[in-house]
């Protein structure tokens, strides 16, 4: 009861006394000290009625406003405001909180003097990128498309790929101070009904001031923080989104971000492209043959090298063993020394390749060729091999282009060449055991980290290799979709 | 507390793991270990081949005086316990990982004292199974200070291509450290050691290929290092040398040594003035069957399946193009390899009392347990005293690219 009257005393219902109204937009918006909060007198033709919009110029469509709202207002004749006003979305609003929603979220609000409603008129244009071509993730067959900072692009770069009315938006407020909206995706006669409704209450327990975009929002939703495993995919490929979807995914978006969120995810989405099901089935598993091999090689071919070289030198054949040898007699440093320095070398490259201002561009490479190269060698800091080491096991990792198993793979190298450091092959393998185990206990909204591979699962398995296409005729169980079965090609 | 804990977990791990991490620029590899005896008893002078890794890497110029290889030599009484003495002299821990082969003098090989002093090299792990043992006619520090290659300078690349090239032809058995005690253990069979020397000595002019022993080789220029026919062990003690061509034969009669083809040379069937050069490979194992009789010899019946391709019939007889010079030359031929064959089966019987082929494989499923073989005595009873019969089943006679020599009378008109 209290707490009602207090929301009442928040926000007022609208005065049929104009001036009234008019006060308390003032009052609330700050009026003239935001500069962008404008206000537009006018008598309304029809009724000779004073007439006050409000809106911020920054974020409506000024020519639609004269042409639609008014113009329309200020000659046509008609029985009603809703009649009058060619926008193609008009709301009868009450209360001011609403209002308040309306003009924050780019709408023109129109008070009318004798009139107990106002009305909010959408005219809204944020501005924002138009539609490039996906900058990370690079396809050579496939869609280019990428999404760009605006919800119904990006809306209608999905709906131009799946053209169904299953196909759900529905949108959830977050953020308590400046409400945003997030909009949940997902194919009706397929989603699990569970993973749905626990994914609405995860958004809708976030109790923050704002929820500015989809990367903040990715943080908000998952389960364990502090994890080196991500359990959830974000994509900037409206193709891939669409993949997703399609196989009863939920997919969420936002409107101030060029990426979608795809939950729930296990551990192959992150090592899958979507060029991997646009080429052939023998050219895409063979790209996917080589991204497992570069997994393990840039996950572990630095700490293998340090296990075997401090710890099992009968392994290494004797010709590369007195090359190694040979090379490291001038070297000051421990060999796991040495490694380290070349892969904080290299990933100062990489961090330093990503900030830097475009016209400097070409200086990472001339810096990066000295320190991972010829120079470096020449200077007796390191050896030559590991300069091989080090571009291999950089390069690998740059063809897991997924940002967050790319991070994954990155850190977890260290762990593994620290480990490699302690008791050589015995400690590596051990290590490489609990990462395993660990990531096998992880779950992505209760799917299993691993499925459908461990646990099993009815699935097209599309783990490490895929099945040709025509062959896939289930979808994903370990999602328990409405709908197991798909439409065979025979 | 709970800091605490995992303070001390990460110390612990800290301060227990890299004990036994060692950087590879400190150690030396050793890829050849010399033994010698000395006058002492129980003492014995181990000698130690370096490689030197600065030689032959592409990255690091060595100067240009520096060898290959260093080689020391220390007096001790085991393997690994003398390594520790050359310490005081060599810079670097010293590793026999990377080991290739072990010389033993034919003086210390021949002497009681063997056994126990390699016995040693199974105890340490870093010995491998695949070492080969190489008995010299010199001393083994000689062998391996006289053992100067001339075109793969690094040791570890010239033992293995020598020994892998020798033992494809057949001339040097396989003889690693492994079958050496699983041969003398199995207290059954002879085992054979590579022969090797780099003294020339008597050489012999015989003409009959590969009948030589290493020293017997006539050679002029190359290497003073020969590797050739090898040494018999009985028991764990060198008992005598078997040439090129009986090497090869157990190669061909051994299931378990492999030998990919050689090159040999035989008497004219026609004209027995010239010799055919014909090339011998056995794509098959042979057959061997075991009979096991209580009270009478037992019977062992070999079949082997073998190929052969003439390469050069220098008499000029056609025997490609008729079918009785073909069955000549087949009948020949095999016989030949039936006589040598059981020429010396008979001499391993005979004289070792022992076979060299590791036979006793296929005597002992007749035996219900390890004491009623060990019993039945195959040193003593069995093999001395068995029927062995060898027959040699040729596959395939081939001639060659071509088939017709040039007919001399149209040549020369």
């Amino acid at each position: 009861m209290r707490r009602s009257r207090m929301l009442k005393k928040e926000s007022p219902n609208v005065s049929r006394h104009l001036n009234e109204n008019v006060r308390t937009m003032k009052e609330q918006f700050s009026y003239g000290l935001n500069k962008d909060f404008s206000m537009r007198s006018l008598t309304i033709a029809f009724n000779q009625k004073q007439g006050r919009m409000f809106y911020y110029s920054s974020t409506v469509n000024g020519e639609q406003m004269n042409l639609h709202i008014i113009k329309p207002l200020l000659e046509n004749e008609g029985k009603d405001i809703t009649d009058i006003v060619s926008v193609n979305n008009i709301q009868a609003l009450t209360d001011f909180e609403t209002i308040k929603e309306y003009i924050n979220s780019g709408k023109a609000v129109l008070f009318v003097d004798h009139d107990s409603q106002a009305y909010g008129m959408d005219i809204a244009s944020f501005e924002h990128r138009n539609i490039f071509k996906a900058e990370n993730e690079n396809v050579i067959k496939g869609p280019q498309d990428a999404f760009t900072e605006s919800l119904n692009a990006n809306i209608s770069l999905i709906r131009k790929q799946l053209h169904q009315s299953q196909l759900i938006n529905e949108g959830i407020q977050v953020g308590e101070r400046s409400k945003n909206e997030v909009n949940i995706l997902y194919n009706k006669d397929l989603v699990n009904p569970d993973i749905l409704e626990n994914v609405r209450q995860r958004i809708k327990d976030i109790n923050v001031d704002t929820v500015r975009n989809i990367e903040l929002l990715e943080q908000y939703l998952e389960e364990r923080p502090y994890s080196l495993i991500p359990t959830i995919l974000y994509t900037e490929k409206p193709d891939k989104a669409t993949s997703y979807l399609e196989d009863g995914f939920i997919i969420l978006l936002m409107d101030t971000s060029a990426a979608a969120l795809i939950v729930p995810v296990n551990f192959w989405c992150f090592f899958h492209t979507p060029e991997d099901r646009y080429l052939r089935f023998l050219y895409g598993n063979f790209s996917r043959a080589i991204r497992l091999l570069c997994f393990f090689l840039s996950s572990l071919i630095s700490a293998i090298y340090v296990a075997v070289s401090n710890f099992h030198s009968e392994m290494i054949p004797p010709d590369l063993l007195l090359a190694i040898t040979a090379s490291r007699e001038r070297v000051p440093f421990p060999l796991i020394f040495e490694v380290i320095i070349m892969e904080v070398a290299f990933e100062l490259i990489r961090e330093a390749g990503v900030r830097i201002p475009n016209p400097l561009g070409p200086t990472i490479g001339i810096v990066g060729a000295l320190i991972l190269g010829q120079a470096a060698v020449e200077a007796n800091i390191i050896s030559p091999i590991i300069v091989i080491i080090a571009a291999v096991s950089g390069l690998s990792s740059f063809a897991l282009s997924e940002i967050n198993i790319n991070f994954t793979i990155r850190i977890s190298r260290f762990i593994f060449i620290f480990a490699a450091g302690f008791f050589g092959m015995l400690s590596l393998v051990g290590a490489f055991l609990l990462f395993v185990m660990y990531t096998a206990s992880i779950k992505s909204f209760g799917v299993p980290y691993f499925s459908p591979m461990s646990p099993h699962f009815l699935s097209p398995n599309d783990t490490i290799f895929r099945k040709v296409i025509r062959r896939e005729w289930l979808r994903p169980n370990y999602l328990k979709p409405k709908d197991l079965v798909k439409k065979r090609h025979r | 507390m709970k800091g605490h804990v995992f303070f001390i977990a990460i110390a612990m791990i800290m301060l227990t793991g890299c004990f036994d991490r060692i950087e590879l620029e400190q150690q030396s590899y050793v890829i050849a270990v010399g033994i010698d005896k000395t006058e002492e008893e129980g003492q014995y002078n181990y000698t130690y081949q370096i490689a030197n890794p600065a030689v032959g890497s592409a990255a690091v110029q060595s100067g240009p005086n520096e060898p290959p290889a260093e080689i020391v030599t220390v007096k001790g009484s085991d393997i690994l316990g003398a390594t520790n003495t050359a310490n005081s002299f060599v810079s670097k821990k010293i590793t026999l990982d990377h080991t290739k082969i072990i010389v033993i003098s034919e003086e210390l090989a021949r002497s009681k004292d063997f056994l126990g002093i390699i016995q040693s090299g199974s105890r340490t792990p870093q010995i491998r199974r695949g070492v080969e043992l190489v008995v010299s006619k010199e001393s083994a520090s000689d062998f391996i200070n006289n053992n100067q290659p001339i075109m793969e300078q690094r040791p570890h690349k010239y033992y293995q291509f020598m020994l892998s090239r020798a033992k494809q032809t057949g001339i040097i058995p396989n003889a690693t450290l492994h079958r050496f005690f699983q041969i003398t253990e199995g207290d059954a069979d002879l085992f054979l050691g590579i022969y090797a020397t780099t003294m020339q000595s008597d050489q012999k002019d015989n003409g009959e290929q590969d009948q030589y022993i290493a020293g017997e080789i006539p050679q002029r220029g190359g290497s003073p290092t020969q590797f050739m026919g090898s040494a018999v062990f009985k028991e764990g003690q060198m008992i005598d040398t078997l040439t090129g061509e009986e090497t090869r034969f157990s190669h061909i009669l051994d299931k378990t040594m492999d030998m990919k083809d050689f090159l040999a040379t035989m008497p004219d069937p026609v004209k027995p003035d010239f010799r055919i050069t014909y090339d011998y490979s056995q794509k098959q194992s042979p057959q061997i069957d075991f009979t096991y009789h209580k009270n009478k010899p037992s019977t062992i019946k070999v079949e082997i399946p073998f190929q052969i391709e003439v390469i050069a019939i220098p008499s000029l007889v056609d025997y490609s193009q008729n079918r009785k010079g073909r069955q000549k030359l087949r009948k020949a031929i095999i016989q030949r390899f039936e006589e040598k064959t059981s020429a010396f089966i008979e001499q391993s019987q005979t004289q070792y009392r022992s076979d060299p082929f590791y036979w006793s494989l296929y005597a002992r499923p007749h035996f219900k347990n390890i004491k009623a073989y060990e019993k039945a005595d195959w040193h003593k009873k069995i093999y001395p005293n068995a029927e062995v019969s060898v027959t040699y089943k040729m596959d395939k006679l081939e001639f060659g690219k071509m088939i017709n020599d040039s007919k001399i009378n149209e040549v020369r008109d």
